[in-house]
């Protein structure tokens, strides 16, 4: 009887040290043990040099034979634009890949009929030329009939020859800047609407409606001083427009001219500064009152 | 005390002063090794997993499509990098060098990508090219404005993991490494290692 009693605390005591709560031993095999080696960097760059050198030197002579194709066919001006790499109205595919120092890799081309477009292969590695990143260009008969650039105010399409120059790309950029700064307005954020059209003014100096744009603009922020000053400059430019335009109305800006004339009375009253007198009480601020509307789009 | 005691008590104490000036002893070894051996002493970061990490970044780097794609878009022109920061977000000491700068001689001494000095290192060469427009002679000076721009930045981190248990330890990292475009902000290409240890401190053991 007592030998069973102690056979059974004894199972009893090894029964609760195996339901002790030990160590966790992890039975995984070692990929790694000491005294191992690791793979040598030296062959694997080797073998990347080897692997890149061979794509290089495959692209580099797809994009040498394009060019060469390119040169051997081209004239005058077009001649010129592809070895500035900047690619041009009339030119054809092959130019204007050599244009933009790609080969046919570097693009997509879709043809329906007559009409060839031209797209980058891979979305976010688009080529670029000389001015800029190149996001499509459009074959009319085998010839580049319009061609557009990824730029920071979106996207500007050349379709004609005065878009090519700088003057062109300027008032395109101006353009894009003036939409942007009418989306500001609209959207109640003047500063920065004021911001974007600061901005088209430098690139569009003579346009009456963008400098009416930024006087209500300053107007609106009550900024009075600097208000006075653009609608001046705008009275004053339309007065050399109407001149240019040899005495034929101006009907779509006469809303602004008379609002630009009242608010400069407005204003001109408001900031006349009034005869100092000896007061202890010290003068109360002066307020401006804003224009009722402001233009939206731009005529 | 006898005699005897007295002999056999300095004999016992001679025996211990000589063995604590044996003990006392320079056992120091030193030998060069593989740079490729695995040598695993403490379980923390070491040299081996630096060079896994960068044999692994280096092979996932170069079979991505990222250069291919760059080099057919721009007529076989190799990309330009520059290693931007590259964080250690463990509590441990991780040398973030050994592996950026391993990864940066991959891409160097492959040709398939252009590497430009990183904001650090380009101070004190544009310290030295300003000193070269007032002291150097007009042929040798080094040009201004003719730095190559940068398209992708490097980027990353390291994060780890711990897990103990009385005298077993897990640690596991995961190394982060990524190309962000600089005008897009588009990550083009996206790097990660792991590494798991397990740690197992015997008090007995062969």
């Amino acid at each position: 009887m007592t030998s069973t009693l102690k056979t059974s605390l004894a199972l009893g005591a090894v029964a609760v040290l195996a339901a002790c709560n030990g160590p966790r031993r992890i039975r995984e095999v070692p990929i790694l043990m000491n005294g191992d080696r690791t793979a040598s960097q030296d062959r694997m760059i080797a073998n990347a040099a080897a692997d890149g050198y061979a794509d290089n030197a495959m692209l580099t002579h797809a994009r040498d034979s394009v060019y060469a194709k390119a040169v051997a066919t081209c004239r005058g001006t077009i001649c010129a634009s592809v070895v500035k790499g900047e690619i041009s109205l009339g030119m054809t595919p092959a130019q204007a890949m050599a244009a933009t120092r790609t080969a046919p890799m570097a693009w997509t081309l879709r043809e329906s009929g007559a009409a060839t477009v031209m797209v980058p292969r891979t979305l976010g590695q688009s080529p670029r030329d000389a001015t800029g990143e190149v996001v499509m260009v459009q074959f009319d008969d085998e010839r580049v009939n319009a061609y557009s650039y990824r730029e920071t105010q979106g996207i500007r399409v050349v379709s004609a020859a005065a878009d090519t120059t700088m003057e062109g790309r300027a008032t395109a950029m101006a353009d894009a800047l003036i939409r942007e700064g009418d989306q500001f307005n609209a959207a109640g954020d003047r500063a920065k609407a004021l911001d974007r059209y600061d901005r088209a003014l430098a690139l569009k100096r003579a346009d009456a409606m963008l400098e009416y744009k930024v006087a209500t603009m300053l107007d609106l922020q009550l900024r009075p001083v600097e208000a006075q000053i653009r609608y001046q400059r705008f009275l004053q430019s339309l007065e050399i427009e109407r001149i240019q335009a040899r005495g034929q109305a101006s009907a779509q800006l006469a809303d602004a001219i008379a609002r630009a004339q009242q608010r400069l009375i407005v204003l001109e009253r408001q900031t006349v500064v009034p005869a100092a007198a000896p007061s202890s009480v010290p003068p109360a601020p002066r307020t401006v009152t804003p224009p009722d509307s402001v233009p939206t789009s731009h005529e | 005390m006898t005699l005897h005691t007295l002999s056999a008590l300095r004999r016992a104490t001679l025996l211990g002063l000589a063995a604590v000036s044996l003990a006392a002893c320079n056992n120091k070894r030193v030998s060069r090794v593989d740079p490729a051996s695995v040598t695993d002493l403490s379980g923390r970061w070491n040299d081996v997993d630096s060079k896994l990490v960068a044999n692994a970044m280096i092979d996932q780097s170069f079979s991505g499509p990222w250069t291919a794609q760059y080099a057919s878009a721009h007529g076989g022109t190799t990309p330009t990098v520059i290693i931007g920061s590259f964080r250690n977000r463990t509590l441990e000491h991780v040398p973030i060098g050994t592996f950026v700068k391993d990864l940066e001689r991959a891409y160097v001494n492959s040709g398939r990508v252009r590497l430009v000095a990183s904001r650090d290192e380009r101070t004190e060469v544009r310290d030295e090219r300003d000193d070269q427009q007032t002291n150097a002679s007009a042929e040798t000076r080094a040009r201004i404005g003719k730095e190559n721009g940068a398209n992708y930045m490097l980027q990353g981190d390291v994060q780890a993991i711990e897990d103990a248990e009385g005298r077993e330890k897990v640690v596991f990292y995961q190394v982060d490494a990524f190309l962000v475009d600089l005008e897009s902000n588009q990550k083009v290409w996206i790097g990660q290692h792991k590494i798991k240890k397990y740690i197992d401190r015997r008090r007995v053991g062969w």
